[in-house]
């Protein structure tokens, strides 16, 4: 029997900005969500300066968002979030006993999935990127074998690289270059599926810092990570893949929050009035907190 | 083959050929007015519509965005009214029911009642306006719209379902008033309901969905600004509901709620009826609406209850394409009830190969609306392609035709009727009228209200039993008395202010060229004369009226002349078309009587420019209507409008603009050898339009201190620049008390009142005057226009447009060692 991990998380998030930020919006992303396979165990933010004004919502996806507004003036803004989350995310069944992909795309117009098929400015419908996943689903293929297929194939034909894309990048141009980060493997991944008419959605999270012991690094640690949640048909559900490091996610990340793309969900976003230019630092740590 | 524009149902003429009873009143009126009386009626009432605004002096507005008033209404029996109106108040009442779910539990979608894709793919779905099951249900809709024609059957059928902005009310308004004007007969022979109880029900209403329950909230009236094809009908609007009317720019967010930024300071607004598309308003929820765009914060005060923004954001979703095939079976799901307006035959068709059924029986054709697309996406033929959200399909039958009057004759028209319905949160109240469009193969059928059009009135015969009950004698408690001049948006003082400025620049710039023709069309001239041409084309030149090529030489003065027609014309005609752009962005704060003076008296300026030849006399002849206009506007304010507020900003603008104007014209006078003083003086009393006063005061003698004295220090002189500073002053006190700018302007007034015991101190008052008065105006002109600066940054708070930030994913971490 697989043990659970306890994770003890913390992202922190500073801006330092070269002018004054007269009044200040955001909206955070930051608090993990409760699924079953995640229990959040603890869950705060803290922020400096401390917000004026401050809400707690649900969001169309079901995701907690914070909003944050201050009216001071500041030169510098930083939040971090901490948690502590127990992750033991059930293995998928046996990948030749789930359903034909056609089947699942046939049976994916219900209210659960019918969004994660549409495209968003993000992740538009594009010939090229269902031309790639083509290959991964023959006919009859069952659902997991064509994911963990392609999964593993955006691993190997991709280059991880930082630095040569940012988050408006297109994925005709990942497609192109064949680099990028989680973010461009995840969102071509997406674009490869729903052109095929599979259901997929856009996870934001973590994957731990440190690998378990003989393993190697995971690519996209110590900072904010992508992947992939996707449907196998009414019986067996979702299932998430990291095809940025070729996994099925079960006990190595954390799951804040999911929707169409990025832009539903991004960790933090804002809109200042002032500021100038901004310095950005960026800490994340996810390290295990004990095992049960 | 039935045709859409032809041979459909007619609303005069019953199908034995008579005049249906409804209509013999109003017919026999237009009958005994005659052709030519109602052609006259026809051309009245255009030219009102040209008048009183709905053609605005913005540009382009000329061009297309112009509505047509037919003279002959449509009236429609009382039976049939109250049917309808039944129909509509059901339908509204549905369409509410719809959005509540689909914003909600969503369980139209899971009980597969809706195709999941119809929703999710539409992109009138706002995610963002979605509710969690903990949060209380408010009603989506407030105001709802219509638009109907009629079935083959003779009954009424919904062509489209307006829930997002419902344009057409201002236009409705104005259309009821100026054809009370123009057909007083057929008034009193049809005595048409009453709509001003509907416009009084509303503006109930919108106190009563106020948050909380609160007693005297604010409301205001929301809009894209100037630029929005139905800016007119915001003006109407906010003024018939007695509200504020502001702009995303103006507002801001402060502890969950929602300010309006004026010159007292924050004022609360908890009512905001917004003709602002929901999906453009938040740049905090809504990452592709541009960060200076909307205002940050503002779906999440309506997502916690802090402010009631009508229709709810997401409401534009009850208008997407398709929906109106789903209500027949939704109506008895979610109400009980049988649906009793129907749509017109619609089908959601999900892809490019859904089957289209047969055309249904004595209907013209389909029309094609793609999902989520604006008003130009009404297609004929069926597109290859389909969105995500899908593609209605529908029946068009031939349109209803009413008469209306063409040329000289009435001839049978077809028109689409909308009609409009407002929500206090309980009831639904149906307008008795609306406003038909009169229709051609060249109008859109569905979609958004275009910004112009032709269009008829609609009219309800009155009840005779209504006469006797008038509105209530007194609503709601006493409002408090208001003195202030501070609840004036920050943004329309400013864009007074500038108003005000650019009317006084247009008035100096006509004077300084037309004193500069008037010299240069006489042959010979002596040197003065030739003196106060140079002095003119330097006050030309700082002007920025004419360039540098400019320079007038004893030899020739061609090169001012042609500067003049090259370089002065069209800055002139620029100036007025920043003049019509401001005098519209401030039009709700001037009456209609206003308004139409100032528009008349700027477009015949306008014209005159346009229109005259390229001759300098033609020049200074054609520059005579805009000194006019810059009088009417001044005449205007100080007769029309109360003091403080609106006219205090206009006043400042003309004020500091003029007194900036006086010290540098004065000062270039100046600048020159002590002995061609005089011709100094003499065109600077000429600029100052003072010369008359100075001869009857003095006679024909000419001296520095007493000429400079009328110009400069003579606080009775309206021209002169004591006057402009004591009226500063005066105004900037009105404004924020004695300090800060106010201070600065009674320095300035003392040291133009110390002018004249200075020249009249000195022994040569010509040497006094160019050696040292020159200069000291020079730096008297700069700092006023630093006060001007002042008084911009201090009260009218432009602040620099808000950007977005965020985190890239994988790319912004800073790795740790």
């Amino acid at each position: 029997m697989r043990a659970a991990m306890i994770y003890a998380l913390r992202h922190r998030t500073a801006y330092r900005y070269a002018r004054t930020v007269d009044l200040a919006s955001h909206l955070l992303h930051l608090k993990p969500r409760p699924l079953p396979g995640q229990r959040v165990l603890s869950a705060h933010l803290t922020c400096l300066p401390k917000p004026d004004h401050h809400t707690e919502t649900h969001d169309h996806f079901g995701n907690a968002a914070t909003r944050l507004f201050m009216v001071a003036p500041h030169t510098a803004f930083e939040v971090t979030a901490e948690s502590l989350v127990e992750v033991d995310f059930p293995p998928p069944p046996p990948a030749d006993e789930t359903w034909p992909w056609e089947d699942v795309a046939a049976a994916g117009l219900g209210a659960e999935t019918a969004d994660f098929l549409q495209p968003t400015g993000y992740v538009p419908l594009l010939a090229e990127a269902t031309a790639f996943g083509a290959p991964s689903f023959p006919p009859g293929r069952t659902i997991l074998k064509g994911l963990l297929d392609l999964n593993s194939r955006i691993r190997h034909e991709f280059t991880f690289q930082a630095g040569v894309t940012s988050t408006t990048t297109p994925i005709a141009e990942v497609l192109r270059t064949r680099r990028g980060v989680c973010q461009d493997f995840t969102q071509v991944m997406l674009a490869a599926l729903r052109g095929l008419g599979l259901p997929a959605r856009y996870m934001s999270g973590y994957v731990r810092t440190r690998p378990p012991a003989g393993q190697a690094r995971r690519r996209g640690a110590d900072q904010s990570h992508a992947w992939v949640g996707a449907w196998m048909g009414p019986t067996d559900g979702w299932v998430q893949l990291d095809p940025t490091n070729n996994i099925v996610v079960s006990d190595e990340h954390v799951v804040l929050a999911w929707g169409r793309d990025f832009s539903d969900i991004s960790p933090l976003r804002g809109v200042l009035l002032g500021g100038g230019a901004h310095r950005l630092e960026v800490n994340v740590d996810l390290e295990p907190e004990k095992v049960t | 083959m039935v045709e859409l524009f032809a041979g459909g149902p007619d609303e005069m003429v019953s199908g034995a050929g008579r005049i249906r009873g409804h209509w013999r009143s109003l017919m026999s009126v237009v009958g005994s007015l005659g052709r030519p009386a109602m052609a006259e009626r026809g051309e009245r009432l255009a030219r009102a519509m040209a008048d009183d605004g709905v053609a605005s002096l913005l540009p382009g507005a000329a061009s297309g965005g112009l509505w047509r008033l037919d003279p002959v209404p449509l009236p429609i029996m009382g039976e049939e009214f109250e049917t309808l109106a039944a129909g509509i108040a059901q339908r509204a009442r549905l369409l509410d029911a719809v959005l509540a779910d689909l914003y909600g539990p969503q369980e139209l979608l899971t009980g597969g009642q809706l195709p999941p894709s119809f929703v999710f793919g539409s992109p009138a779905f706002l995610r963002t306006a979605r509710r969690s099951s903990v949060m209380p249900r408010r009603p989506m809709l407030h105001l709802y719209a219509v638009d109907l024609v009629r079935r083959p059957d003779g009954g009424w059928a919904v062509l489209q379902d307006r829930t997002s902005l419902c344009s057409g009310l201002g236009q409705l308004l104005e259309n009821r008033r100026l054809l009370g004007a123009a057909m007083p007969e057929a008034f009193r022979a049809s005595l048409p309901r009453s709509i001003s109880p509907f416009f009084e029900l509303w503006q109930e209403a919108l106190i009563r969905l106020a948050p909380h329950g609160m007693r005297d909230p604010a409301v205001a009236l929301l809009s894209p600004g100037t630029k929005d094809p139905h800016w007119f009908e915001h003006v109407v609007l906010s003024r018939e509901l007695g509200c504020a009317l502001v702009e995303t720019g103006d507002l801001t967010m402060r502890g969950g709620a929602l300010f309006l930024k004026t010159l007292a300071g924050l004022q609360p607004l908890d009512v905001v009826l917004s003709r602002v598309d929901a999906a453009s308003l938040d740049p905090l929820d809504q990452p592709e609406v541009h960060a200076a765009g909307g205002v940050p914060g503002i779906l999440d005060a309506v997502r916690h209850g802090a402010l009631t923004l009508l229709n709810a954001p997401g409401a534009g979703l009850g208008e997407a394409p398709g929906l109106a095939a789903f209500l027949e079976r939704l109506c008895p799901h979610l109400l009980g009830e049988t649906l009793m307006l129907p749509s017109v035959q619609t089908h959601w068709l999900a892809n490019a190969d859904s089957p289209l059924p047969p055309m249904p029986k004595g209907h013209a054709a389909w029309a094609f609306r793609p999902a989520g697309q604006g008003a130009a996406s009404e297609l004929m033929e069926r597109p290859a392609t389909v969105p995500s959200g899908g593609l209605a399909a529908i029946a068009l039958p031939p349109l209803p035709v009413a008469p209306s009057l063409e040329g000289a004759g009435l001839t049978p028209s077809p028109f689409v009727l909308r009609m409009f319905a407002v929500s206090d949160g309980v009831h639904w109240h149906v307008l008795p009228g609306g406003l038909a469009r009169v229709a051609s193969a060249a109008t859109r059928l569905t979609g958004r209200l275009p910004g112009g059009g032709w269009c008829k009135d609609v009219w309800v015969p009155a009840d005779p039993s209504e006469a006797i009950i008038g509105p209530a004698a007194q609503r709601g408690p006493p409002i408090s008395i208001r003195r202030v001049p501070g609840a004036i948006p920050s943004r329309v003082a400013d864009n007074l202010f500038w108003l005000g400025r650019y009317v006084e620049r247009l008035d100096r710039a006509a004077r300084l060229m037309r004193a500069a023709i008037s010299r240069l069309r006489r042959g010979a001239l002596l040197p003065r004369e030739l003196a106060e041409i140079s002095t003119l084309a330097i006050c030309l030149r700082e002007a920025q009226l004419v360039d540098d090529e400019a320079k007038p030489s004893a030899g020739s003065l061609l090169a001012l002349a042609d500067a003049l027609e090259r370089v002065a014309r069209p800055g002139v005609r620029d100036l007025q078309g920043r003049i019509g752009m401001l005098m519209e962005s401030v039009r709700d704060r001037l009456t209609a009587d206003m308004h139409a003076t100032f528009k008349q008296t700027l477009r015949t300026a306008e014209e005159a420019l346009d229109n005259a030849p390229h001759e300098l006399p033609d020049l200074a002849r054609a520059l005579l209507p805009s000194l006019r206009f810059a009088n009417a506007v001044a005449g205007i304010a100080s007769e029309n409008m109360v003091r403080g507020g609106a006219r205090l900003f206009l006043e400042l603008g003309r004020r500091i603009e003029r007194a900036q104007a006086v010290a540098s014209e004065v000062a270039v006078a100046l600048d020159g050898p002590p002995a061609r003083i005089e011709a100094g003086l003499r065109l600077v009393l000429e600029l100052c339009d003072s010369v008359i006063t100075y001869r009857s005061r003095y006679l024909a003698v000419l001296q520095p201190a007493p000429a400079l004295d009328l110009v400069l220090a003579d606080p009775s002189n309206p021209r002169g620049l004591a006057f402009q500073l004591e009226a500063i002053q005066a105004a900037l006190e009105e404004v924020a008390g004695k300090d800060g700018p106010a201070a600065e302007a009674a320095r300035l007034l003392a040291q133009a009142e110390a002018i004249t015991p200075k020249l009249l101190a000195a022994e040569d008052q010509a040497l006094e005057a160019t050696r040292h008065l020159s200069p000291l105006l020079r730096v008297m002109a700069a700092e006023i226009r630093a006060l001007s600066d002042q008084v911009a940054r201090r009260y009218f708070a432009l602040l620099p447009p808000a950007r977005a930030v965020g985190v890239d994913v994988g790319e912004a971490a800073v790795l740790k060692a």
